[in-house]
């Protein structure tokens, strides 16, 4: 049975980051073209260091097929890593962006 | 030596975006933005993947980690993932936020 157990909290966990910064936050990230440079650099580089996690050939972290949607790219990466990925980074920049405000 | 995999991984992460510290203002130069901004994210994201082993959504391969861990077999090094991979985000946002300025002041 599939039951998406990483897809389902990967998606929430972008929608919810960014519905923090667009409704509490309000830092003005995604306005920055600094941002969206930046995490296209850190997607590469997630790429290169998740690849080698993730291989199938000898894994470092071995994910129970059913509760992905098993499209692995590049390498061998869920892609629901990228989610994952993308929410821990964007939620740690907004917080480093709102103590800029504060000061 | 396998089992120092995960680990090397991490370690190779934080050396290759150590000199981009070069840029102004840094961020180990601000340290306690940077743990302001780190942990609370850290937290909930351990949870999550506490809540993910505990549920085997996910797991790890004993060959290729060092086997000191956490609670409900979570390894030690999934924790110091949440310190290193924010760490060298901001790195590479602070290098690209300075740079563009360079950029937009010409």
């Amino acid at each position: 049975m599939t039951v998406l157990g990483y897809t389902v909290p990967a998606v929430l966990s972008v929608l919810i980051v960014c519905g923090l910064e667009l409704t509490a936050l309000r830092t003005g990230l995604f306005r920055r073209p600094a941002y969206w440079l930046s995490m296209v650099i850190v997607v590469g580089f997630q790429s290169l260091a998740d690849g080698w996690l993730t291989k199938l050939s000898a894994p470092i972290v071995v994910y129970d097929s059913r509760q992905t949607l098993g499209v692995r790219f590049p390498f061998d990466i869920p892609i629901e890593d990228f989610l994952f990925g993308f929410a821990l980074v964007t939620a740690v920049l907004l917080l480093w962006e709102r103590q800029r405000e504060c000061r | 030596m396998d089992r120092w995999q995960y680990v090397l991984v991490l370690a190779a992460c934080l050396a290759i975006t150590l000199p981009l510290e070069i840029f102004r203002p840094g961020v180990y130069r601000q340290a306690w933005r940077a743990v302001r901004a780190i942990l609370p994210v850290a937290t909930v994201f351990v949870l999550w993947d506490e809540v993910a082993i505990w549920a085997h959504i996910w797991t790890y391969n004993p060959d290729y980690i060092t086997g000191v861990s956490l609670p409900f077999h979570m390894p030690i090094e999934e924790v110091l993932f949440f310190l290193v991979i924010p760490l060298c985000a901001l790195l590479t946002y602070n290098a690209v936020n300075a740079i563009l300025e360079r950029f937009n002041r010409r």
